[in-house]
């Protein structure tokens, strides 16, 4: 891995803890409105952000609820869902990744602990997924790949 | 709209527990969680709980910190131990309305809403009384043993640690970035939910471009000093396990062992 590599990959990070600590309170409630989590999309544009979002995501988890749990589930789910949104054909499909993946592995995740029924948490999860992933995600993929944006961050 | 963030909660202290090696916490934290999970009956809960109080005290931090973990999660243990109460089958204690609460289901709830609050409580030790470089500095450690199935662990450290260094920077620079916005009449605190998500979007585009320029300032520092990775790399700090961290993982195994014993022979 190259330095620049490591040190564009280490600021994507520091974005995703600085949005997810920045804005706690919503963050971490029952209902995870994870404003960050629209920086999920951008696997899609940058390759280097699918670490970027797992290394951010652990940190932020660190200081979440959960525990140790939360820091390898939540993060492994964000490692996955970034993966697949780098492979999805078109932008439309790109938020889908990050919503279903969390929705799955941190619904069953809740259900286990709290010994709830699985479609209650996935559901709870899966809302404020949407919320942040199609809400501000999508717009977000639009203004990167149409304006000139992308191209000024990839000359760094 | 951003408040005042501190990263990490540590607090510092001498106490034992602040003294053990981070990568000794780590497992234990690990080892005590699979013990949670094990007990499931009332002596086992029970010991845990002792336990755990036993290694709160040690820790000599005063117990409001862990409460405000606590109150974090106040709705979800709530509901958990509502549902739990009304859910679960058994003899009838109390009737509201269509609603039973059954004696199974309060010790359910009860045991539930415990293993909540101390899986929340021992996490918040581990946080309180280890700085966030030490934690990743264990994590890099113990993560070394996988280097060989190609897992970067040096690589994985050091961008720990520089998000971790960059993160306070970008909290300020994103409460300027929102000032500087809401001076040319941007709003970010009123509309309905499509409204407000999209007023984020100035903010996050200078956010990311501020940030990339510090990522190849900082690329630049690390080339001209001679940066070339994990091999041969000294500390300044060198990690090393004393008696205390032995004692520790024997007390720690032996707790673990008791709560199989509490499930399989009680």
């Amino acid at each position: 891995m190259n330095i620049r590599t490591i040190t564009k990959i280490s600021l994507i990070a520091a974005i995703y803890a600085a949005l997810t600590i920045g804005l706690a309170p919503l963050s971490y409630n029952f209902v995870q409105l994870r404003i960050s989590e629209a920086l999920t999309v951008l696997p899609f544009i940058m390759p280097e952000s699918i670490l970027g979002l797992f290394i951010g995501c652990a940190i932020a988890n660190i200081y979440s609820g959960l525990g140790i749990y939360d820091i390898v589930f939540g993060s492994l789910a964000t490692l996955i869902s970034a993966f697949l949104t780098a492979k999805m054909p078109t932008k439309w499909l790109a938020p889908l990744p990050p919503v279903a993946v969390n929705a799955v592995i941190i619904g069953y995740m809740w259900s286990y602990f709290a010994q709830m029924p699985f479609y209650l948490t996935a559901g709870y999860v899966a809302i404020g997924q949407i919320g942040a992933c199609y809400l501000l995600g999508l717009p977000l993929l639009h203004l990167f790949t149409k304006s000139q944006i992308l191209k000024k961050i990839k000359e760094f | 709209m951003l408040k005042d963030i501190t990263i990490g909660q540590y607090i510092p202290g001498t106490s034992l527990i602040h003294r053990l090696d981070p990568r000794c916490k780590i497992l234990s934290v690990i080892i005590y969680m699979i013990a949670l999970f094990v007990v499931n009956d009332t002596v086992g809960y029970f010991s845990v709980l002792l336990f755990s109080l036993l290694i709160i005290l040690l820790t000599g931090i005063s117990p409001v910190y862990y409460f405000k973990g606590i109150k974090a999660l106040l709705i979800i243990i709530f509901l958990t131990v509502g549902l739990h109460f009304f859910m679960t089958p058994g003899t009838v204690v109390a009737e509201i309305g269509p609603l039973a609460i059954t004696q199974e289901g309060i010790k359910q709830g009860i045991f539930m809403g415990t293993r909540l609050i101390l899986l929340v409580t021992i996490t918040s030790v581990l946080t309180l009384t280890t700085t966030p470089i030490a934690l990743t500095d264990g994590i890099e450690l113990l993560l070394n043993p996988f280097k060989r199935i190609g897992v970067p662990a040096h690589e994985l450290a050091m961008m720990m640690t520089i998000a971790l260094r960059f993160i306070p920077t970008l909290v300020e620079e994103t409460d300027k970035i929102m000032k500087a916005q809401m001076a040319r009449g941007a709003d970010f605190e009123s509309g309905n939910i499509i409204q407000r998500a999209k007023a984020l979007i100035p903010l996050l585009v200078p956010l990311f471009l501020g940030a990339f320029r510090r990522a190849d300032d900082l690329a630049m520092a690390m080339e001209a000093r001679c940066y070339r990775g994990g091999e041969n790399r000294t500390r300044m700090k060198q990690l090393k396990y004393s008696s205390l961290d032995i004692i520790a993982m024997v007390v720690i195994v032996v707790f673990l062992g008791f709560s199989i014993y509490t499930r399989v022979v009680l």
